[in-house]
């Protein structure tokens, strides 16, 4: 997802010598093609996250697109209040991008999850929060983010995620995007838990229910419209690599009180059961919660309660 | 209030003809930059910026009012002249350091000066720009320190010892030169010419011309009484006769 994301930003840089990409000394093997390409839209600021985004903020002040990229919790907590302040009060046109959503970098420890970062950054006002599924999504996205000028906090997986969408995908900003149709109800996610998800949905259709799948990458900007007629049909569960607390399933329930919709909801999202322990990805969102076998007993429960 | 009175006369150097700053040119792209990170003093900015025609003089009464532009803390959106609102120290240098950086890149002339608190030396955002712009020859980035020697809760050296301060900006590679902060001339000259990035540590008095305000911690937070901007008007008027 990451090279999805690099290799669309280079294209779109050579187009606009407007478009510029501020590390915080991360990327290694990543943007070294990006910076030899165009050493003079490009700044390796150095390890200083919170000078970082104050100075990406002052730079995109001189109406230039900015993008800062960092992995896990750097671009975002560790220098909020320069978020806070200096882009979204300012409203400066500057994309942070955090590579490393949720458990990608599962191994590494704690530190490098990113599991809180949904629920603070949707707190900022004039923040266009965004998390892609697949790489094809990622593609789009940058190409959209590239063009506009919007603050926007763009979350990504890291690498080797396989494609959720078929090359059909059609993306239209604001949208969430349906990847298979159901009459029974509706899963919505956010980020790379797709196949997790898709996991269930198959597990079901075996066992005779039909549960529509959706992906939601426009976390702050949510599609009423899809979410209305999801309502419509049975419950929805919201599966993403989050914590429960403030992350896109409580997006979703914000939005469902303020339209005043009468549906069932769950949310599968990481219980953060034991912080300290070590493994992979695939091995943590089980630890903690984010199955498909989760998926499936929520719905049952929403189903025949 | 103190804080106000201690850098009023280091604003005043620069809108009066030191920075390329004017009502007339205050959207140009490469007009200069004036950032007061040291947000607290918004009543200083806020006075020369009505008196340099930013916006009407009687604004100024609304200060801190219900439903006004013009805040405790110097805020961006509706007040012509600011550049930035600031307000948490840490913030109005490597956002001025962004704006030189891409006006460097792109050739676009114009300075930008960023006004700091003594205090705001402290922060650790302060040192990495200071770090930044030297490692990129910002030789249009100025950055004036006043240096009155109090901050919140006491004095400077006593919370956090900034001395050597000039030794330390040195070593950082900036042009730094000790200057008074509240000498017109010798501040508008030591802005003249820059070759690499430029620190003015400008020593000042908190709470300067007033004489129940100067050097008080107090004064840090307090607003006066209508006797006490009485008198306070008076002794101004007297030293600046």
């Amino acid at each position: 997802m990451r090279d999805a994301f690099i290799n669309t930003l280079l294209m779109e840089a050579k187009k606009n010598p407007n478009l510029t990409l501020i590390t915080g000394d991360l990327g290694f093997g990543v943007l070294d093609k990006y910076s030899e390409d165009l050493p003079k839209q490009f700044i390796n600021s150095g390890i200083n996250e919170q000078t970082m985004m104050s100075m990406a903020a002052g730079f995109a002040s001189t109406g230039k697109r900015v993008f800062v990229y960092s992995i896990g919790n750097f671009p975002t907590l560790r220098c909020l209040e320069q978020i806070r302040n200096d882009v979204c009060l300012m409203n400066n046109p500057v994309v942070v991008v955090s590579v490393g959503a949720g458990y990608s970098y599962g191994n590494q420890g704690y530190t490098h999850h990113a599991l809180e970062d949904i629920a603070v950054m949707r707190a900022l006002p004039n923040l266009e929060v965004i998390v892609p599924a697949d790489p094809l999504e990622t593609v789009s996205i940058t190409k959209y983010l590239a063009t506009t000028n919007k603050p926007t906090y763009l979350r990504i997986g890291k690498s080797n995620e396989l494609d959720i969408h078929t090359n059909k995908f059609e993306f239209r900003y604001g949208k969430i995007f349906e990847l298979f149709p159901g009459n029974n109800g509706t899963f919505i996610f956010s980020g790379t838990v797709g196949h997790v998800v898709m996991e269930a949905q198959k597990l079901l259709q075996e066992n005779g229910f039909n549960v529509a799948v959706a992906s939601m990458p426009f976390v702050s900007n949510i599609d009423e419209e899809y979410l209305k007629s999801a309502a419509i049909r049975g419950p929805i569960i919201v599966i993403e690599e989050h914590a429960y607390r403030g992350g896109v399933g409580s997006a979703i329930l914000e939005k469902i009180n303020k339209l005043t919709l009468n549906v069932r909801v769950a949310l599968v999202a990481s219980d953060q059961n034991n912080l300290s322990e070590i493994g992979d990805q695939k091995f943590l969102r089980e630890r903690n919660g984010i199955s498909s076998e989760n998926i499936i007993s929520k719905f049952m429960a929403l189903l025949v309660n | 209030m103190a804080s106000a009175l201690s850098v009023v006369d280091i604003l005043s150097v620069l809108y009066t003809g030191s920075a390329n700053i004017s009502k007339n040119n205050s959207l140009n792209v490469d007009r200069d930059i004036v950032i007061l990170s040291k947000g607290h003093a918004a009543s200083a900015l806020y006075s020369v910026l009505a008196l340099q025609d930013f916006f009407p003089k009687d604004w100024l009464r609304s200060y801190c009012k219900n439903g006004s532009f013009l805040g405790g803390h110097v805020t961006f959106g509706s007040v012509p002249g600011v550049e930035l609102s600031t307000g948490s120290l840490g913030h109005g240098l490597p956002y001025g350091l962004g704006i030189a950086m891409s006006r460097k890149r792109s050739g676009i002339k114009g300075r930008v000066f960023v006004v700091l608190s003594d205090g705001e030396c402290n922060e650790g955002t302060t040192w990495e720009s200071a770090m930044l712009a030297n490692h990129h020859h910002l030789d249009n980035l100025v950055v004036i320190i006043d240096r009155n020697r109090i901050q919140s809760l006491s004095t400077t050296e006593s919370t956090l010892k900034l001395e050597p301060l000039i030794d330390k900006w040195e070593a950082f590679g900036w042009d730094t030169v000790s200057i008074s902060g509240h000498d017109y001339k010798e501040i508008s000259k030591s802005l003249e010419n820059q070759n690499k990035p430029k620190c003015l540590i400008a020593n000042t008095t908190k709470g300067k011309g007033v004489s129940f305000m100067e050097n008080s911690v107090l004064w840090h937070y307090k607003s006066p009484n209508e006797p006490e901007i009485k008198l306070a008007l008076q002794q101004l008027n007297e030293s600046y006769k």
